[in-house]
């Protein structure tokens, strides 16, 4: 696949809430009062509960793996938590190659909500597969 | 609040090492139910049902781990701290924060993870610093972990930032 600056990584969505916030504290032991309780996220400051930014974290992940292939690489990944993930909201992952180097390939990747507000902003690396 | 977060205990634990941990050998139950979980509610591509590698953010540590050692002369290592950092045995003040986010994570990926494997986790004081904001002066957290795998390859290096105020 020949990738140039510019290119749209095809995004990875997910509408979100308790369904998918208590499946990831099962495996990830992340049983906290803000992500499973509203009045706890509540007193946080948030509205309600808000989901994990590890989850966020890991549909940046799943949007980069399916782009690259089989035998791609995500070398490096850098996101900043800016804004929470509450109830309800529709998160996408995006991502936009900024650099190509050979087969390495730098983004800009960030998780917005439906309104196309950001909440996880960052940059990657990958390694494309053959 | 204090006029500044960086004072002398703080300065002086930067860049200590606090704690090795030892994960148990990675199942492939644990890399199955992994990607069910962050790809729900679709199912996870056919690798990661087969267990063939685990996912980049797989974290073999979450349920607790096989060995945990601290580093720390100040600290018994009687206590697990899931984070790693013995901030009471460094000797870091306990300042009244109203607020402790997740501030962000920053990963250099190196070899997978795979069935088997068992994971060493060192985890050391990074550059902590402060800025003021709209709610008074912040304080950013950040440490440093670095995963290896039982050939002593590098599986990945972390840095995460906590922000607290």
């Amino acid at each position: 696949m020949t990738v140039n600056i510019g290119d749209v990584v095809p995004t990875f969505t997910r509408e979100t809430g308790f369904a998918n916030w208590n499946r990831y504290a099962a495996v990830n032991d992340e049983f906290v009062p803000i992500h499973m309780d509203d009045a706890a996220g509540e007193a946080a400051g948030n509205g309600g509960a808000f989901g994990m930014g590890n989850l966020q974290w890991a549909y940046l992940h799943n949007m980069l793996r399916s782009w690259i292939g089989e035998t791609g690489e995500i070398l490096s990944m850098e996101v900043q938590f800016r804004s929470p993930n509450v109830k309800g909201q529709t998160i996408t992952a995006h991502g936009v190659v900024t650099a190509v180097e050979g087969d390495v390939v730098t983004l800009e990747v960030w998780t917005d909500q439906q309104d196309g507000i950001k909440l996880a902003p960052g940059t990657a690396t990958v390694r494309m597969g053959k | 609040m204090p006029d500044t977060y960086m004072v002398p205990e703080v300065l002086a634990a930067i860049g200590r090492e606090c704690s090795r941990t030892t994960s148990y050998p990675i199942t492939a139950s644990d890399i199955r139910k992994w990607a069910l979980a962050v790809y729900w509610p679709e199912k996870p591509p056919q690798k990661f049902i087969d267990a063939e590698y685990a996912t980049e953010d797989f974290d073999p540590f979450a349920w607790g781990p096989q060995k945990y050692e601290s580093l720390l002369p100040e600290d018994d290592g009687s206590v697990i701290y899931r984070h790693g950092i013995n901030e009471d045995a460094l000797g870091i003040p306990k300042w009244d924060f109203i607020v402790g986010l997740n501030g962000g994570m920053d990963c250099q990926y190196g070899v997978r993870m795979h069935v088997g494997d068992v994971i060493t986790d060192v985890k050391s004081v990074g550059q902590w610093s402060e800025r003021p904001g709209k709610n008074g002066l912040m304080l950013m957290t950040r440490h440093v972990s670095v995963w290896t795998n039982q050939r002593g390859e590098e599986v990945k290096r972390t840095i995460n930032t906590g922000i607290s105020y």
